[in-house]
């Protein structure tokens, strides 16, 4: 068995002549909480719906719990619990009907329904009508929905989408504490990485339907770190100056820039700089957020 | 399949099903009241031979357009249940066979219809018996009249079943199965291989059982076909 426990192998959808997902290798470990991002349109969905079995792949295959989705596909969903784009629910019917009707499928004890209810904190709104609910209370019994079985893994489209800060709040600290409490393997898409990083360990970007990123959030995160940049007149004597002193700089836009380093290693190099007599007009910090550096990858692979 | 079932079951709580279920046998029994009450005494010297047996007739007529309209509506209205919020996704990435989903919702609408049908059975004994027709209740052709249409019928109800599943647009279904009723109203003059022929229980050899078994037969065919398609489209 592969240590992974989604792994797909140039997973590729094509409608018509387009590719909506081009060979995807996705790659998560067990216990990971995996953010798929990209922008609107990249996939996203695409992908979740061919993991689930809601659509067949052009091309390439899945593994999950290192069986082959095709041949082994009711066995892996029994232990995968799902939320496909926004929530899926009977209006007519109660939160604890809906639930009803999804146990009796997976033949759950009927305790387990009062157990996902508290989980998503609905226990009191169980007998009303599900149409009455807010858009954040039907996101958290799809919630409740896709955990009704126990799963060992949980695939989440967007759950946050719509939804208010404090309603992505709530959701967010539930998705955080589920690995934790219940040693739960996690993929959940979104479109904002500011959101993954609160609660992601690793990150998967996809735009165009190909994937350019798959790692470590703190892989990431390096990408993010502050450099200082100074500005100063002569400035490629001034950077050869600093080099041939052993201080590690670079040069660009007419700027030399250093990495993020210590109060003390910045006044040293501003000294040697105003020693050797070159005028400095400014020294800033320069910090790339999350955010950037999620634009700048999306986008570098040339925007509409 | 009974879980299916029983699922299928939750999902159609409160909603208009039920009352069309009853209602179908209720206005076919209301109608007959009006029908020999306003001529009770014209009808009742026209089958003076046999008024159970006329009753019965003029029964089996009516039922035929309201089984036709019934069958098409329950069909779009089960699919409508999964359509309305896009719930297919989430029902299709549980653990179940999309073939036992497709069997579920096809066995759904036909107990629901046997369950008209016997309505529409213990309807007719009660008017018969208030229109005080004797107790000599022919069982036997009232059985045939409540059961054997809607035997004749399953080629329609696995088709509704697969179309209204299909197709998100609810307005399509129900026009098929609107032209479909009013060409089982004119269904005499076809020839006996016309499937909406088949409801009337009509043919040449005189006996409604071939009616019967031909409806059986193609409509497990079209079952069969429907939930293979089912199977292999996408989810929407
Ligand atoms: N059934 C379909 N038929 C044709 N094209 C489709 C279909 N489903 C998706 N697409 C196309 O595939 C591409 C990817 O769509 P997808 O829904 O996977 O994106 P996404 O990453 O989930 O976007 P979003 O953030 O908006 O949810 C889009 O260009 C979309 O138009
Ligand atoms: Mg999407």
């Amino acid at each position: 068995m592969s240590e992974f426990i989604i792994e797909t192998n140039k997973l590729t959808k094509k409608f018509k002549n387009r590719y909506a997902v081009e060979s995807v290798n996705l790659q998560i470990k067990k216990g990971e909480i995996y953010g798929f991002l990209g922008p609107n349109g990249a996939g996203k969905t695409t992908t979740i719906r061919m993991l689930l079995g809601l659509a067949k792949p052009t091309y390439g295959s899945i593994q999950i719990f290192g069986k082959d989705m095709k041949k082994e596909k009711l066995t892996v969903l029994k232990k995968v619990g799902s939320l496909v784009e926004y929530p899926s629910y009977y209006g007519h019917l109660t939160a604890y009907e809906n639930l009803e009707a999804i146990r009796i499928l997976l033949d759950a004890p009927k305790s387990r329904i009062d157990e996902v209810l508290s989980i998503v904190r609905l226990s009191n709104d169980a007998k009303r009508p599900v149409k009455g609910f807010s858009l954040g209370m039907k996101q958290r019994l799809g919630i409740a929905a896709a955990l009704l079985g126990k799963p060992e893994l949980l695939i989440l489209d967007e759950p946050t989408n719509g939804l208010d800060p404090s309603g992505i709040l709530e959701i967010r600290e539930l998705i955080k504490s589920m690995p934790k409490e219940h040693g739960i393997t996690i993929l959940v898409s979104s479109h904002l990485l500011s959101e993954m990083d609160q609660m992601a360990t690793q990150v998967g970007i996809i735009t165009k339907g190909k994937m350019i990123f798959q790692d470590s959030i703190e892989t990431l995160r390096q990408r993010s770190k502050s450099k200082i940049a100074i500005k100063v007149n002569e400035t490629e004597q001034a950077w050869r100056m600093l080099l041939s002193k052993g201080i590690q700089a670079e040069m660009e836009n007419k700027q030399i820039y250093l990495p993020h380093s210590s109060d003390e290693a910045i006044s040293t190099v501003v000294e040697e700089l105003i020693h050797n007599r070159f005028s400095v007009f400014r020294v800033q910090e320069e910090k790339k957020s999350l955010e950037d550096i999620f634009l700048e990858l999306t986008s570098g692979e040339g925007s509409l | 399949m009974l879980k299916t079932f029983a699922s299928d079951l939750i999902k159609i709580k409160r909603k208009m099903i039920w009352f069309l279920i009853f209602l179908g046998p209720f206005g076919v029994v209301a109608l007959e009241a009006v029908n020999f009450g306003l001529r009770y005494d014209y009808l009742t010297k026209l089958y003076a031979d046999d008024l159970w047996g006329g009753l019965i007739g003029e029964a089996r007529y009516l039922a035929i357009p309201a089984l036709m309209l019934g069958l098409t509506i329950i069909a779009s209205m089960i699919a409508g249940i999964e359509h309305q919020t896009n719930s297919w996704k989430q029902l299709l990435a549980l653990p179940i066979s999309k073939l036992r989903v497709f069997t579920g919702k096809f066995a759904l609408a036909a107990v629901l219809l046997f369950a008209s049908s016997t309505l529409l059975f213990i309807g007719i004994i009660i008017l018969g018996i208030i229109l005080k027709f004797g107790t000599e209740i022919p069982f036997l052709s009232l059985l045939k009249m409540a059961y054997f249409p809607y035997l004749a019928a399953m080629p329609f109800v696995a088709f509704h079943m697969w179309l209204s599943i299909t197709m998100k647009n609810q307005a399509i279904p129900l026009v098929v199965g609107i032209v479909g009723t009013i060409l089982s109203m004119m269904s005499f003059n076809f020839p006996d291989w016309f499937p909406w022929k088949w409801p009337s229980l009509e043919n040449g050899w005189g006996d409604p059982i071939y009616s019967v078994f031909a409806g059986l037969g193609l409509g497990l065919i079209i079952y069969l076909m429907g939930s293979i398609d089912f199977g292999r489209k996408d989810v929407q």
